[in-house]
């Protein structure tokens, strides 16, 4: 082994020790977490959309899309890799905020090194909060790279202009 | 001789069709029912040259709620007349399969609703996957007033309070 696979042996172990000595283990974790983890982001955007109907369209679509199981496999010439991501959603509204949590929890094919919260991991956390009567702020805390598709979908329900659901397979 | 090899070569063709279709379960839906569902689907893969096939398949609910699986109809953008019976819960499932030509990928969802039509009311069944996002929305049409209602998804497990 020579000096430079040495340090970038030792370059991943040390990001790789710093990313995984924990988890957020709750939504309100997460929302603290995200903003100085590396590979995430917080958006923050306006729809002109009434906070009520945000908070409808998150309860009736979040269960209808995201509540399911997906399984990927990933076949090479030398290889044969399955993986079973099952999805949690939880939507709570009050007057104040409407919350949209999305859990992932692994079934199978990839190993969990950290402790793992009731449900699964947080993979994004997007909060709606009224401005006027017909005005909405949306705040996510999502992942920077991949999940564009679930990010996208999620802002589709929030503007109201697409209220389909996010094909999980992609990414 | 040349044309015998080809007759062989066909007929063995259509014989691995057969056996192929046979094999995987999934067999055309009978729709000899008065169509009272009319289905449109509109697919769009944002992959170059990937493609996006959509079709429902089609089960009788008894009454615990378990389905018999009827058979299947491919959907595409010409509209595609349906007929299942009414005033008793159907199951449909319509599923996307998407595939990339380059990485050879291949990947299916899929989304599932009961529907109970009524006797001589129309649905329109708006199926649609673009951007990797997909929705079927479904609307009932009165026979005479026109206009008409969504019908809010359900699940097989409800059948019995549909």
């Amino acid at each position: 082994m020579d000096n430079l696979e040495i340090k970038t042996l030792i370059l991943f172990t040390l990001l790789l020790s710093g990313c995984v000595t924990s988890h957020p283990q709750t939504a309100e974790e997460f929302r603290k977490a995200v903003p100085g983890a590396f590979m995430a982001k917080v958006e923050t955007f306006e729809v002109n959309r009434p906070f009520r109907d945000v908070a409808r369209t998150f309860q009736k679509k979040a269960p209808e899309c995201l509540n399911l199981r997906i399984k990927t496999t990933e076949r090479s010439s030398t290889s044969y890799h399955v993986v079973v991501t099952a999805y949690k959603p939880t939507v709570r509204v009050s007057a104040q905020r409407a919350e949209l949590h999305v859990q992932q929890h692994h079934e199978a094919g990839v190993m969990n090194v950290t402790k793992e919260p009731e449900g699964g991991y947080y993979l994004l956390v997007t909060d709606a909060y009224p401005l006027d009567k017909n005005r909405t702020r949306i705040d996510m805390f999502a992942p920077s790279m991949g999940h564009d598709v679930l990010i996208s979908a999620i802002k589709g329900w929030a503007t109201g202009k697409n209220v389909g659901c996010p094909d999980l397979t992609k990414h | 001789m040349r044309a015998k090899t080809s007759a062989y070569r066909g007929a063995a063709l259509l014989l691995a069709v057969g056996l192929l279709a046979a094999c995987s379960g999934i067999k055309t839906y009978p729709n000899t029912l008065e169509k009272n569902l009319n289905i449109r689907a509109d697919t769009r893969s944002n992959e170059f040259l990937g493609k996006v096939k959509a079709d429902v398949d089609i089960y009788r609910v008894d009454a615990n709620c378990k389905g018999e699986y009827l058979g299947t109809v491919k959907l595409d953008e010409s509209a595609v007349a349906v007929g299942i019976p009414p005033d008793r819960p159907s199951y449909l499932v319509f599923n996307f399969a998407s595939s990339a030509f380059f990485s050879g990928s291949s990947s299916s969802i899929n989304y599932a609703t009961l529907l109970k039509p009524r006797a001589g009311y129309r649905y329109d069944i708006k199926v649609s996957y673009t951007d990797n996002i997909y929705d079927v929305a479904i609307r009932e049409m009165h026979p005479r007033k026109g206009g008409g209602r969504e019908i809010e998804r359900r699940e097989l497990g409800n059948c019995k309070i549909l």
